[in-house]
């Protein structure tokens, strides 16, 4: 998706931040790092950097050199969104953000969304943060995400490429590989959505 | 400081990704592609030079441009192609849709692709 908005024809100049949560680096992904991190990829105008260098040149004068709070980060990236032509932010794997970093994330979202109109925002995460973002943002759009057939025949034959062994394979094997598994994967995919899962009870 | 001419199809980096033919290669700005109407971007090399890796560490220890490089590498071509197609991306890309529009959650369950969607 972002090398689409990259390689997309454009009028006029977009940034793109990223954020990847994960479970492994629950630790240090804070929200108030997190929106840091998004602002530092959004520094790429003269007086966006300007904007930050002077808030950094402050707090270093102010008891050796003060750490940002979540509201002080937000505010600048308001300020720096405000200053771009159009920003998007993704931000990938929800789930993984620990809960009491979540809400937090999902309510600095909405505050930036609330003043930049033309700012967009992509989020992917499993069904059971559904809830949170659904309820946060009240409008917006949800696309579910299944394995596509095209998909896996990609996959597997890309695997198929790598095979070391080519000459073990047969061609009925291989055949069998590239029909089977895409057709039990589908059934498994259409399976599970038949079955209540605690999110779906919820609405 | 006078501006540097870069082609389209170019990454404004470090020289880590690997998108385009980059002519000048001086670094700190992150992951920001621009393009315009004569796809030609232009880059302020005082805004490169200034970029402080305090201030960078400053704003946030993290680094997800590091991830995204993984996930891009790893990324099969076509893979997620459909989601481009979906009225709903559209939509959200597009603007048309408003404030209303301003957020795509895509929702699936673990294994499914969505990191490599992004």
């Amino acid at each position: 998706m972002i090398d689409d908005l990259c390689d997309a024809p454009c009028e006029e100049e977009i940034a793109i931040a990223m954020f990847y949560c994960d479970f492994s680096g629950q630790q240090e992904q804070t929200t108030t790092d997190i929106v840091g991190a998004i602002l530092k990829q959004l520094l790429v105008r003269g007086e966006v950097l300007e904007h930050v260098q002077k808030a950094y040149r402050k707090a270093k004068r102010e008891v050796g050199g003060r750490g940002l709070r979540l509201p002080d980060m937000v505010q600048m990236l308001k300020q720096a969104v405000a200053m771009l032509p159009q920003v998007f932010i993704c931000i990938d794997a929800l789930d993984e953000c620990p809960p009491k970093h979540l809400l937090g994330l999902l309510r600095s979202i909405k505050d930036i969304l609330r003043e930049s109109l033309k700012t967009r925002v992509f989020l992917t995460g499993r069904p059971q943060v559904e809830a949170e973002i659904t309820g946060s943002f009240i409008t917006g759009l949800t696309v579910p995400i299944v394995s596509k057939t095209h998909d896996i025949h990609i996959y597997l034959e890309s695997k198929l490429e790598m095979d070391p062994e080519p000459m073990a394979m047969s061609v009925g094997l291989r055949a069998d590989i590239l029909r089977i598994i895409p057709e039990r994967i589908s059934e498994m995919c259409a399976s599970a959505s038949t079955v209540p899962t605690p999110c779906m009870i919820l609405y | 400081m006078g501006s540097t001419s870069y082609q389209r199809s170019i990454w404004i980096g470090d020289g880590n990704f690997d998108c385009g033919n980059v002519t000048n290669s001086n670094n700190i700005v992150n992951n920001l592609r621009v393009t315009n109407r004569n796809n030609t971007v232009n880059v302020n090399n005082k805004i490169i030079a200034d970029a402080n890796p305090e201030i960078m560490q400053w704003l946030s220890p993290l680094n997800p441009r590091r991830r995204h490089q993984d996930v891009r590498t790893d990324r099969l071509d076509g893979v997620g192609n459909w989601l481009l197609e979906t009225n709903e991306f559209r939509e959200w890309r597009s603007r048309e849709g408003g404030a209303e529009k301003a957020v795509l959650f895509c929702c699936g369950d673990p294994g499914v692709g969505k990191t490599y969607l992004t």
